[in-house]
């Protein structure tokens, strides 16, 4: 029977659409999972009636007894989901609003019917009333190298848009939205002791940890319909006799996951970047946005190319969704993502272009390296967020990143940082969490922030180039696999060890035990500048001396102190800037170890003033503010921001008052 | 031509009345002092003796603002305090100050003496303050009934475009700037026949403002159309300079301050300049219906 599927899926692979080679040369990934569905949208019933053809090849050393799937749609079929427990979702939704996913027949590719075999799991909160996850036992164990093939019908009910998939009125967005396999873990992979699917339940803050997989699908839906897919449209057809609806055939290839989006309102357009052809979905009025949308979509695809790894795909679609279907933008399902922007989006604002940029960031940090984003999100949104702030003040300016006018800039780090820093809940738990571990609502600060924030830690301690080959490593060795948090520390380990030897220890797991491990907080603070009058050395001699004397009047010397403190319990190696009154400068290296360090300086120079991490490459330090202390403060600007305040008001109130 | 005859004699009027107008602005500086002065030592506080105020040099910086702590939380409760004190005082002192401003704008004032500003200003107020009120009370209603409400509906209804909402936005803001217009024109109108008047009659006052705006639609319009303009064109350049300019020293701090003080200085002579016009505008309508009648 084994050698019989064995012998039936390699056939398939060469002969199906599905397991051909169209699109790149070579498959990217090992393609574990494949899908081939025939879907037909309902603008009436609001539903996706769909015919699933699916396979999982058993790559493990196991005999495994069941398969495992995800119903994501079922999240919003009652108020007991999981998801709704934990966000509240549905809790403005009518019944008719509401979403599913039946399975009328499931059987195995012989006819074996798997209905009897069913069975709704919560391998996570054991929630009886969640049923995103469905088992399937197999009539027979799938032995090492064996396919399971499934033949599934199932009918999709969209909620209005919720959590980035639904429907209003007659926009489109579906996805999470047919069976999906969960991950079968061999023992040794990721934190694995023995073999076992990982298939998580629906969570309000993750979805995705999938195999690459091969998509054949064919969607059917009302002809004046403009449709959106991942992967590549290989064919439209008028799909019945009346002629009222049309079917699109789309192919991706290694990707993990497939969403689609249909509404009458798209404009498309499109544009290219070297082997990628874009495509630009978006409200016929947002015409203005489209080069906005092309140009960021450019930088980011040019920035990772070059500093993490090739994109390795030919296609490319951006759904910038109407604003009626906002609940479905920015959101990642790799060669298709969803941006956010408006009718009218000042030039200043680069709000869209952030968002378009961090989805599209997903292509890799999820897509490509293909983490856990249930048990790790940091892997995925931190580590995506890090990259998103890095291109965006590359590309739209160092301290403008975010917003650009005269009166205010704001560098896209800076967001992140201060969302880090400043956050009530920033030591409540460690980045090692899984997804629905975060408490009081820290989800969000920890999993993008608090993570961009130690990266660019660990790059100001590291060096950029050296962060750069991190990645490129990072991509090298795991890209279209499933790497987990400890392989990540690993390529640090092993690129920092290899491009600086011993210089920061043996490895980089102290850097990691207190960041991404811990919770503590870093700040470095300057204490105080001592300046102490001496008398020379010379003195005594010089006061019996009357040439020497008159020589030694002006010429004083001194005996100065910095006295540094390390005021939280994250110890980093910081740098410290001295500067002298004569203009002379000196930088020291601190490990930043110790409560307290001094510098001790004699000479006839003072300390004018001082500063720990004079380029702010510390970011995970909670106060920059004490960082530095000055002998002399200059309060020109203080002065300029009241005065300017002072005239506004003046003005205001004069306005206000008739 | 009664127009131009009326904005000439307002630009006179209004220097006429210049001494008043640095009383105005002496008490506008020392109420805003009473916030920014706080404000400025909390600052210097927050930031002890950093060098932080180098990433202050061109400009707002929000990292450093934020990192002020518990700091920044009082400079935030210092300026919303503050400015709410400053809004409620402003007000009554300008309502107060209005009625000196607009008694010197009257044909029959002779040289401006201090005593008939403050004895015109004391005399007026209730009348003025009441005018203000009821005025700035519609003017917020109009914006709620022109404005939020039909942008709201718009923006909630479901066959409604994006750009849709955006076009409403810009239609609504424009018939509110032109409403805008008449109730200032209905506010001068007002204050100007008060002024004129032994008896504080506030009400009287504003169905006469009314009464004129409409009747003298024509000449009144465009009058307060174009001092309007010039008021907020001027409002947007000082915006720019005062923006613009990012003195590096003490010395240019101390040229900035009285740079902004000069323009806020032409920003009240415009604004009597405005007084002047429409007191004039108004006297000639009355001048002229009496030799009709």
């Amino acid at each position: 029977m084994t050698k019989f599927f064995t012998i039936l899926f390699a056939g398939l692979f060469y002969v199906t659409p599905s397991g051909s080679q169209i699109i790149n040369k070579k498959p990217l990934s090992v393609r574990q999972t494949g899908y081939t569905i025939d879907a037909t949208l309902d603008p009436v019933t609001k539903t996706v009636a769909g015919i699933m053809d699916a396979y999982w090849v058993n790559m493990s050393t196991d005999n495994v007894e069941d398969i495992q799937l995800h119903l994501y749609m079922n999240a919003f079929r009652n108020s007991k989901s999981t998801l709704n427990i934990e966000s509240g979702a549905l809790s403005d939704k009518k019944d008719s609003e509401r979403g599913w996913i039946d399975i009328p027949s499931i059987t195995e590719r012989n006819g074996t019917d798997l209905i009897p075999a069913m069975k709704f799991i919560s391998p996570d909160d054991g929630n009886l009333s969640d049923q995103t996850v469905l088992k399937v036992l197999l009539p027979k164990p799938a032995g090492p190298g064996d396919t399971v093939f499934i033949h599934v019908s199932f009918e999709t009910k969209l909620p209005s848009v919720i959590r980035r998939t639904g429907y209003k009125d007659d926009f489109y967005f579906v996805a999470q939205w047919f069976p999906k396999f969960g991950v079968y873990e061999p023992a040794g992979m990721r934190y694995e002791t023995k073999g076992a699917w990982n298939c998580h339940q629906f969570h309000a803050n993750s979805e995705f940890y999938s195999n690459h997989s091969l998509y054949n699908v064919k969607i059917t839906v009302p002809k004046e319909y403009i449709v959106g897919a991942g992967g590549i449209q290989m064919a439209e057809s008028a799909s019945d006799k009346t002629d009222s609806t049309k079917t699109l055939t789309f192919l991706a290839e290694d990707i993990v996951d497939f969403a689609w989006t249909a509404w009458p309102g798209y404009a498309v357009f499109t544009d290219q970047w070297e082997h990628v052809k874009i495509t630009l979905l978006l409200p016929k009025e947002r015409v203005e946005q489209v080069t906005r949308q092309f140009t960021a979509v450019k930088y980011a695809l040019g920035y990772l190319a070059k500093n993490v790894g090739p994109y390795p795909w030919t296609y490319l679609t951006i759904v910038d969704p109407p604003a009626k279907g906002n609940g479905s933008g920015g959101m990642e399902y790799t060669t298709l993502f969803t941006s956010e922007s408006s009718y009218i989006v000042p030039e200043f604002i680069h709000f869209p272009e952030m968002v378009t940029i961090h989805e599209f960031g997903h292509a890799y940090f999820m897509g490509i390296l293909a983490s856990n984003e249930f048990e790790e999100p940091w892997l995925d949104e931190g580590v995506n967020t890090f990259w998103e702030e890095r291109i965006m003040d590359h590309y739209y300016g160092e301290n403008s990143g975010m917003i650009d006018h005269p009166f205010l800039k704001v560098a896209d780090k800076s967001m992140g940082r201060l969302s880090y820093v400043h956050s009530e809940g920033r030591q409540a738990v460690s980045n090692k969490e899984y997804s629905w571990n975060y408490p009081h609502g820290t989800y969000g600060m920890m999993s993008y922030n608090k993570t961009a924030t130690w990266l660019y830690t660990l790059m100001g301690i590291i060096g950029e180039e050296t962060t750069n080959e991190v990645f490129r490593e990072y991509y090298k060795k795991w890209a279209f696999k499933h790497p987990s948090g400890k392989d990540f520390v690993n390529v640090v380990n092993e690129v920092v060890t290899k491009m600086h030897g011993d210089k920061f220890g043996r490895d980089m797991n102290w850097f990691f035990d207190q960041t991404l491990y811990g919770t503590g907080l870093c700040d470095y603070k300057v204490v105080r500048i001592i300046n102490n009058k001496v008398e020379s050395p010379n003195d005594s001699l010089a006061k019996s001396d009357s040439i020497n004397k008159s020589r030694n009047v002006n010429d004083q010397f001194y005996n100065s102190i910095v006295q540094l403190e390390r005021v939280e319990e994250v110890m980093l190696p910081v740098e410290v800037l001295i500067h002298f009154k004569n203009g002379e400068e000196i930088l020291e290296s601190w490990d930043g170890k110790s409560r307290f360090k001094d510098f001790v300086y004699n000479g006839r120079r003072m300390v004018e003033w001082v500063k720990i991490d004079p380029e702010f490459k510390i970011r995970m330090d909670i106060n920059y503010i004490n960082n530095s202390l000055t002998v002399d403060p200059d309060w020109v600007p203080v002065r300029r921001l009241t005065d300017k305040l002072i005239s506004f008001m003046q003005f205001f109130i004069s306005f206000i008052s008739l | 031509m009664k127009v131009i005859a009326s904005v000439r004699s307002g630009i006179s009027s209004s220097f006429k009345a210049l001494k008043g107008v640095v009383v105005v602005w002496l008490f506008s500086i020392l109420l805003v002092s009473l916030v920014a002065m706080p404000m400025r030592s909390a600052l210097k506080a927050g930031l002890g003796d950093s060098m932080i105020t180098e990433k202050l040099a061109k400009g707002i910086d929000i990292e450093v603002l934020a990192d002020l702590g518990s700091n920044f939380k009082s400079l935030i409760s210092y300026f919303s305090s503050g400015l709410l004190m400053i809004l409620i005082t402003g007000f009554l002192i300008n309502s107060f100050l209005a009625g000196g401003l607009f008694n010197s704008m009257k044909a029959s004032s002779g040289i401006f003496s201090a005593g008939e500003f403050f004895r015109s200003s004391s005399k007026n107020f209730w009348s003025f303050f009441v005018i203000s009120l009821l005025i700035c009370t519609i003017i917020l209603l109009m914006l709620i009934l022109i404005v939020v409400i039909p942008v709201s509906v718009v923006a909630q209804s479901e066959i409604s475009s994006e750009g849709s909402v955006f076009k409403t936005v810009f239609i609504t803001v424009l018939i509110f700037l032109i409403v805008l217009t008449l109730l200032f024109l209905v506010a001068d109108y007002a204050r100007a026949w008060q002024v004129s008047k032994e008896k504080n009659a506030c009400f009287k006052a504003l169905g006469f403002g009314f009464r004129q705006t409409f009747r003298t639609f024509l000449s009144s319009f465009p009058l307060m159309l174009v001092l309007l303009a010039v008021q907020m064109l001027y409002g947007w350049l000082v915006l720019i300079i005062l923006s613009g300019i990012k003195p590096q020293t003490g010395a240019g701090i101390l040229l900035l301050f009285l740079l902004s003080q000069i323009l806020f200085i032409v920003k009240i002579l415009l604004k009597t300049w405005r007084y002047g016009s429409v007191t004039r505008l108004m006297e000639l309508n009355i001048s002229t219906s009496i030799t009709q009648q």
